[in-house]
């Protein structure tokens, strides 16, 4: 096991020598450091002018902030991994050696993890910074983090897996950005639109108070009235948007509420809708004023309350992710293993 | 037409002893050592690569792999290396089959590929570092033995440079330093010379003859005859996927090939010719030079003998092309027959 890993730290050491020899890649840094950067500045002085919102908004913001920009770079470290290597012909010379194919693919992934994690790094001061100015919890930023961290390195196994997968270097990077936009796009649509396709009829019976009591309690109501309505059922396309790296963010920090148990940062509100969306829509609805009483809305459940009856759609969508950038990187593993069984249309295998 | 069979024999030709019987390198009781390839085959879809190719080839030999481009030849040389599975045959590497023993194959192997990748930013020397770390030698045995082929392949001066700013020639010596690495017992050199200049060429092929005097056995595949003709002691040629049988190659060697005969005197020389009875119509003039062709080694000793008998001055009396282009031009013109 030991020589296992010695051979996947031969190749990551390999992988992060070459990388930083470049200088493109402090350029990136750089350009990354200074887009955070602005963004901090502006938002601070945004919310300056709105009064001093509590950091969770300037937070929320710069947090997802640092989630698009990795997203956006990490592809571009990974996804040509393996096919660029072959293109450079270092490829074939790294598989006659004793360096395994698992090996050299956990390597590479993790050379691309790393290098991205880089970029998080960078990121971390601005991140500390938000967090004392919004006066938020040590959990919010250690979980952020740690979420940032591994969606990292899930678009960086996604990078690899395509770049084992296909043999050039452009269509494997380019395969590997519209994963990224699917997964933080495409999930939103297909949760928006699977819910339109998919309707519920509700039925609504309402009877309305016509003459009141002192206490305000209905004594005598009109006769029922039934109404008959659709409404979209998202409870049935959750786990699509749970995929979503935002979303997962926020779901999976910790909530602070409110003395209403009410969220209250960005990532309490989006966290909220999305365990609502878990919940399926009420079909039939009765409603009698001289039923109910004087509670009328006695029973609608706190924002905590639902949060926390709801499937932690953060360990789902995880779990989703996960399975995808397992099953690319069993693939690249099929595909690159030696002795080759065999090559895609005019590949040459050196 | 020429009928290439195949043969599981050695199809070596020897340019020193060139008669049948010292042509082929005995090679019973040695075991199933060096490199046996055995009725190997593999197709790309509908394109046959390698349809039928057999050979063995011997320690302490270094064996030329011949054939025009496109007959199959980096194809049989990515099998041998363990990155392609055959179809169909077997190979044994050092005895062991590359598909069922990849590992212990590739620790006996070692392979210097015709396309000259190299880790751009890296030092030569950290190029060969990492390469002995992939074959788990530790970090201070990699140094030291980065150290020596650096020497070896006369690098010293570019050894911490980047591989980027290497020459083709300095890289190919890279490659040979790379495929060194791990003292393999077998190795596999595609295309070794090219790019090389007469100095490192020289060099090249006192290496190679000093890696099979220690026992090794090597595999060379170049398009530069006359280069192997001086460093292979056999050859397997190889055509349309199909390796040439030794009878095939036997036919060649015994078959007319051309002799290039100089003298001052040509006006001489050519009379000499046809009264020695070669028809004045068989005699090719070649600048200064007369070229006759002549069945088999017998008859150009006769030949000169007589020349220098009826006392024409003769300055050059040499076969006009080497002995493996002669093989190659011939079993390439039986099979267009």
């Amino acid at each position: 096991m030991s020589a296992f890993f010695s051979g996947v730290g031969v190749i990551l050491s390999l992988e992060l020598r070459q990388r930083v020899r470049s200088i493109s890649w402090y350029i990136l840094l750089a350009v990354f450091v200074g887009l955070i950067l602005m963004v901090t500045v502006l938002l601070s002085i945004a919310f300056v002018g709105f009064g001093g919102d509590g950091g969770g908004g300037t937070y929320s913001t710069i947090i997802y902030f640092v989630l698009l920009l990795g997203t956006l770079v990490a592809p571009a470290l990974s996804g040509n991994a393996i096919n660029g290597d072959r293109d450079a012909g270092t490829l074939a010379t790294t598989q006659v050696t004793l360096i395994t194919t698992w090996q050299l693919i956990l390597g590479k992934f993790l050379a691309a993890w790393v290098t991205a994690l880089a970029f998080l790094a960078a990121a971390v001061p601005f991140l500390i910074y938000a967090t004392i100015v919004g006066s938020l919890g040590l959990g919010t930023i250690l979980i952020s983090i740690l979420v940032l961290a591994v969606e990292l390195g899930i678009v960086a196994a996604v990078g690899v897996g395509l770049s084992g997968l296909m043999s050039r270097p452009l269509f494997s990077i380019v395969a590997s950005y519209l994963i990224v936009a699917g997964l933080s796009i495409g999930t939103v649509i297909a949760f928006g639109l699977g819910g339109l396709a998919v309707q519920a009829t509700v039925t609504t019976t309402s009877s309305y108070g016509q003459e009141y009591n002192a206490n305000g309690v209905a004594t005598s109501c009109t006769p029922p009235a039934t109404r008959e309505y659709p409404a979209p059922r998202f409870d049935l396309f959750w786990g699509a948007l749970v995929a979503n790296p935002y979303v997962i963010l926020a779901d999976a920090v910790p909530t602070i509420y409110d003395q209403h148990d009410q969220p209250t940062d960005l990532f309490g509100f989006i966290k909220l809708s999305v365990r609502s969306a878990q919940q399926a829509p009420e079909t039939v609805i009765v409603y009698d004023e001289c039923a109910l009483g004087s509670d009328l809305y006695e029973d609608r459940p706190t924002a905590r309350e639902t949060i926390e009856s709801t499937t932690p759609g953060w360990a789902v969508g995880l779990f989703i992710q996960l399975v995808l950038a397992g099953g690319l990187l069993v693939g690249a593993h099929a595909r690159t293993m030696t002795p080759a069984a065999r090559l895609s249309r005019g590949s040459r295998i050196a | 037409m020429l009928n290439l069979m195949t043969s599981a024999e050695a199809t070596h030709i020897d340019p020193a002893h060139n008669d049948p019987a010292h042509g082929d390198l005995a090679h019973g009781g040695l075991g199933p050592t060096g490199i046996v390839v055995d009725h190997v085959g593999r197709s790309f879809g509908q394109v046959h690569a390698v349809r039928d190719a057999s050979f063995i080839a011997d320690p302490g030999t270094v064996t030329g792999l011949i054939g025009p481009n496109g007959s199959g030849k980096t194809t049989l040389m990515l099998m041998l290396a363990s990155l392609l599975k055959p179809d169909t045959g077997s190979i044994r590497i050092s005895g062991h089959d590359p598909v069922t023993e990849t590992a212990v194959v590739r620790s006996r192997l070692g392979w210097m590929p015709d396309v000259l990748g190299s880790w751009s930013s890296l030092s030569v020397r950290n190029t060969l570092i990492y390469t002995a770390q992939m074959y788990r030698i530790d970090k201070v045995a990699a140094a030291t033995r980065a150290a020596e082929l650096i020497a070896l392949v006369d690098l010293p001066e570019l050894a911490d440079s980047p591989t980027r700013v290497l020459s083709r020639g300095q890289k190919q010596r890279l490659s040979l330093a790379r495929a060194l690495v791990h003292d393999p017992d077998v190795l596999l050199l595609d295309e070794p010379a090219s790019g090389l200049d007469p100095v490192a060429r020289a060099a090249l092929r006192n290496l190679v003859r000093r890696l099979a005097s220690e026992g090794k056995t090597l595999l060379v595949s170049s398009h530069v005859l006359s280069e192997l003709d001086e460093m292979a002691d056999g050859a397997v040629y190889i055509s349309q996927g199909v390796t040439a049988s030794a009878e095939a190659l036997a036919r060649s060697r015994a078959s007319a090939r051309p002799w290039r005969i100089r003298s001052s005197d040509v006006v001489a020389l050519r009379a000499a010719l046809i009264a020695g009875g070669i028809e004045e119509a068989a005699i090719e003039t070649d600048r200064a030079d007369l070229i006759v062709a002549l069945e088999g080694e017998a008859a150009a000793s006769a030949l000169l003998a007589r020349l220098v008998a009826a006392g024409v001055a003769i300055s050059t009396f040499a076969p006009a092309v080497g002995d493996l282009e002669h093989a190659f031009i011939d079993l390439s013109l039986g099979e267009v027959k």
